[in-house]
């Protein structure tokens, strides 16, 4: 009655990688969400492509009316589709372009997350012993710093700037994938095509990333995805509390500007509503995407 | 019982590395090591009582054990701004976070529990595959964002909450207790706990609607219905009691959690908590404000994990009976 | 006859088509029996037993057939008054059968009071009465589910089965999970109840010794269908159909001369597609053209005479002689590989 079956990892020794990198691309075709986050992706990653087609204004750039007034706080028109911040700046310029700093942070972030994780996952769990508690160790600590706080006080200190909130959501998000990429892998050693490849004479690391790893990569995957959503909405957070990169503009920074601008008050939703929306869009694509990796990496018995 | 002592000292330890990891933290900020500690704005005497209390002349592996024993007596230093102990800014504020942390998270769950199982009930309906999404989109918008979105919708333009902090000008209380139990508190409260359980019942919902998918297809559930149990006693009694399990730890873990994401929401709603107090230190540079305030969402967490170590060995019975013969 | 299974048929539906689980079984039980359903795993003889039960996977249900409980017949609205307190289950896996978060005396004590109207004292006493009855110990009521070793367990399964007093007992794969010597000891002990209480049984398995020391009547399950039913010593003496003939090659008797083990070539038909005629016929040694498209089925049971769903029945002396040859099988083997 198992809802769960065991990953379906094939028997032959040979390279699995290109039948996993098969059946991940297949993925988003099964799925429908998975499809619909993918589309989303493909979606944002063209806008932050064309921006500059799309949106031809700086998004800092402060803007006048025809008469030469400053364009403050303008209504949503033809001329500026969301209407304008109370500087004068086109909304709708800075959404198209924020589009470009959210990618870079949720794609970097999610990288280094896959990296480490994976790395760590992976040798602390197929070398095990002082590597495994040393390892381990350090992921508890990292564990058990507060998320937010820990990137406030990184920030506050070091200094705002992308990197630096990239590489604080990073430092606490790879211990969750590490953990459970090892106990995979734990499991994953004891199988009969490792054993076999033992007694043919295989070296550890051969076996570790020519038959292991390959295995291992949806899950990556899974936690690579959901890492671009929380990178997104703690830069935001960050943003938001004035910590953020003031050069660029992102959506944290969108909403931090119409916050204290008093776009609240003034009932100017145009302004704050849609770069929440956008978040929501990006980090929901993000779950979909991980769900139907782990649908890969781990299949449950349909129909039920 | 060994195993109380292995968790606690398991958490104890983690919350020794945060305080050690802190430690070096505000050591190598740019400055000098004294920074850490001394400002101008605090006069002679309490440099001078700040210099001797943590011994910034000695060697650095001396500071750290000062600073240690320190902490554990709850002597977090001086507020530069305030120029008044740290722990005592923490302590009157904490409560107001403790209050929305809790508040926010037990309407969190208990709708999401019921939210839950109701889904589960509904598995294959339509309503399930609208309302999965719509929660996982309720888990993807940043809380803040939410709070603003409620703040102009029902502050602003509808006039039924304040904007922000925690009580109204000129109001007057005998004593904090009576403060927190105002209406007026309650009013101020209100919005902020709205746009967090929003944001927090998702982890529930999910949570418990999954493991109840789980355990209805168990076999002593099926052994259930074999002796003619009621649907009632069969989904309650049975599948709920052991769904619960999970979210009952999910709760303690949250209560931790919470403490440090509950920063941007007392940002918005300009709610005096100490996540706010954190992150206006570290705006101005009040190093042993924004140190104590750090230590002190972690030492919740900390305590939060132990918590739920123990809540879960006191309710699964697999763990809290040991196996016998 | 207190139960009586006529042409059942229970299908699921998947994604990938219906599966005929059980396409067309019957079998009869005599009151004070015990009835061995014997059969390969995927044969259908759990989803026939639970059936009967009227418990279902969400995506099965009846497609046909009747089953008659004490002259009435029943299907899955009308079985609930009926659950526990007439016809009880014990099942292969007791250690999940339980619920881990309350103690197995609760649990008995609950069936009491909410199924069998008991008073919690009067329900506790008969707990205890029940432990007593499958030699466990009045202390263990207090324990926990994982407290349990595999035999006690067993053991505790079949108290709460016996709770509410019924006439019949549905038991599946009972031993299967225990080892030889606490096997015989809880088969011994459900021997010893059903002859003390006057049970009917039906007991699952698909191990033939298990069928050969506790049944009185044996019934065949092949791909989802009886193909073979009739007292025990007769079955296994002078079995009918080919595939009890193979299924005693698979079992050696210690006593006789050493036969080889004789495996049957091939394996059992996708119950989502199966083949027309008979379903043993692609690897059957005695198959004939006609075996691949009509097939008998035993009618609606209620003889204790000994059927066979074979169309050479009237052969089957001589066929016999032939199925302890192992060539036989060796032939038929590389024919249904093919």
């Amino acid at each position: 009655m198992a809802e769960r079956a065991e990953p379906v990892l094939p028997v032959r020794t040979g390279w699995p990688l290109l039948p996993v990198l098969r059946r991940m691309a297949a993925m988003p075709l099964r799925d429908p969400f998975a499809f619909t986050g993918l589309l989303i992706y493909v979606l944002f990653v063209l806008v932050a492509l064309f921006a500059d087609q799309l949106a031809p204004i700086d998004p800092l750039e402060i803007l006048f009316t025809k008469a030469g007034k400053l364009a403050a706080n303008v209504p949503p028109s033809l001329d500026f589709p969301l209407g304008t911040t109370n500087l004068g700046r086109d909304i709708y310029a800075q959404l198209v372009h924020g589009t470009r700093s959210a990618l870079a942070v949720g794609l970097s972030a999610a990288i280094i997350v896959a990296i480490v994780g994976t790395v760590v996952g992976l040798v602390a769990g197929y070398f095990g012993g002082m590597a495994d508690a040393v390892l381990m160790r350090i992921a508890d600590m990292a564990l058990s710093l507060p998320f937010l706080p820990f990137v406030i006080v990184l920030t506050g200190f070091l200094g705002a700037s992308t990197s630096n909130i990239v590489l604080a959501v990073a430092l606490l998000l790879w211990p969750n994938s590490a953990r459970v990429i090892r106990s995979q892998v734990l499991t994953l050693r004891e199988r009969a095509y490792v054993e076999a490849a033992r007694v043919t004479g295989a070296s550890s690391w051969r076996i570790l990333f020519v038959h292991i790893a390959p295995n291992i990569l949806p899950l990556s995957f899974v936690y690579a995805a959901i890492a671009i959503g929380w990178a997104i909405i703690t830069e935001a957070s960050v943003s938001f509390l004035g910590f953020g990169d003031s050069e660029s503009v992102s959506w944290g920074y969108m909403l931090q500007d119409a916050f204290s601008s008093q776009a609240l008050s003034r009932g100017q939703y145009a302004w704050f509503v849609p770069p929440g929306v956008c978040i929501i869009l990006v980090v929901v694509a993000g779950f979909f995407l991980s769900r139907g990796y782990e649908e890969v990496f781990m299949p449950r018995l349909r129909g039920r | 019982m060994k195993l109380i002592l292995e968790r606690f000292t398991h958490n104890a330890l983690a919350l020794l590395a945060v305080t050690t990891i802190l430690f070096f933290m505000f050591r190598l900020m740019p400055g000098t090591p004294l920074a850490a500690f001394i400002n101008e704005n605090l006069n002679a005497d309490q440099q001078q009582a700040m210099l001797e209390q943590f011994g910034l002349d000695r060697p650095m592996w001396q500071q750290y054990f000062i600073y240690l024993g320190n902490l554990v007596q709850g002597e977090f230093g001086l507020s530069f701004f305030q120029r008044r102990p740290v722990l005592n800014i923490l302590l009157e504020v904490l409560p107001n976070s403790l209050i929305l942390t809790l508040a926010s998270l037990i309407i969190a769950y208990i709708f999401g529990v019921l939210a839950g199982a109701w889904l589960a009930w509904k598995r294959g309906s339509w309503i399930e595959r609208v309302a999965v999404p719509a929660v996982l989109a309720t888990r993807a918008a940043p809380e803040f964002w939410i709070g603003m979105v409620l703040l102009a919708l029902l502050s602003f333009n509808a006039g039924w909450f304040p904007s922000g902090g925690a009580s109204s000008p000129g109001l007057a209380y005998t004593n904090n207790w009576q403060r927190i139990a105002s209406w007026d508190y309650l009013h101020h409260l209100a919005l902020p706990v709205l746009t967090l359980a929003l944001y927090l019942q998702g982890l529930p919902l999910l949570l418990m609607r999954s493991n109840m998918l789980e355990v209805m297809h168990e076999e002593f559930v099926t052994m259930a219905r074999m002796k003619g149990f009621s649907e009632w006693r069969i989904v309650i009694h049975h599948a709920a009691r052991n769904a619960l399990l999970p979210v009952v730890t999910a709760f303690a873990l949250g209560v931790g959690l919470s403490m440090g994401g509950n920063v941007v929401i007392e940002t918005v709603f300009s709610w005096p908590g100490i996540g706010r107090l954190l992150v206006q230190a570290v705006s101005v540079h009040d190093y042993p404000l924004a140190q104590g305030a750090f230590l002190m969402i972690a030492l919740v967490l900390a305590l939060m994990n132990f918590v739920a170590d123990l809540l879960y060995m006191v309710l699964d019975p697999r763990v809290s009976h040991g196996r016998k013969g | 006859m207190i139960l009586e299974v006529d042409g059942l048929k229970i299908h699921y539906s998947t994604r990938a088509g219906a599966v005929r689980a059980v396409d067309g079984a019957s079998f009869a039980v005599p009151e004070g029996r015990i009835v061995g359903l014997v059969g390969e795993s995927g044969c259908g003889k759990t989803t026939a037993v639970r059936a009967i039960m009227g418990v279902l996977a969400e995506n099965g249900r009846r497609a046909g057939g009747r089953v008659v409980f004490k002259g009435q017949a029943i299907d899955e609205a009308t079985t609930r008054k009926l659950l526990w307190r007439d016809i009880a289950y014990v099942p292969q896996s007791a250690m999940s059968s339980l619920d881990p978060v309350y103690t197995v005396g609760a649990q008995l004590v609950e069936v009491l009071t909410k199924r069998g109207n008991a008073s919690r004292s009067t329900a506790r006493a008969r707990a205890a009465e029940l432990f007593d009855l499958v030699g466990l110990s009045e202390s263990r009521l207090a324990d926990y589910p994982h407290q349990f070793s595999g035999g006690m367990r067993q053991r505790a399964a079949i108290a709460m089965a016996l709770a509410l007093n019924p006439s019949l007992l549905l038991a599946d794969e009972p031993v299967t999970a225990l080892d030889v010597i606490v096997q015989r000891q809880i088969l011994d002990m459900l021997r010893d109840l059903q002859q003390r209480l006057r049970l009917s049984m039906v007991l699952v398995t698909h191990d033939i010794s298990v069928v050969a020391y506790l049944c009185d009547e044996v019934v065949v399950m092949y791909a989802g269908q009886v193909i073979e039913s009739g007292p025990v010593r007769e079955v296994l003496a002078r079995p009918r159909h080919p595939y009890t003939m193979g299924l005693r090659n698979a079992f050696p008797d210690l006593m006789s001369d050493a036969l080889e083990l004789v495996p049957i070539g091939g394996s059992p038909p996708d119950l989502s597609d199966p083949p027309p005629g008979c379903r043993f016929a692609p690897r059957c040694p005695f198959v004939l053209a006609a075996c691949t498209t009509s097939a008998a089925l035993i009618a609606a049971a209620g003889k204790q005479t000994h059927a066979s769903a074979c169309l050479r029945d009237d052969e089957a002396d001589s066929l016999r002689k032939a199925a302890m040859d192992p060539a036989t099988w060796q032939r038929s083997s590389n024919f249904a590989m093919s």
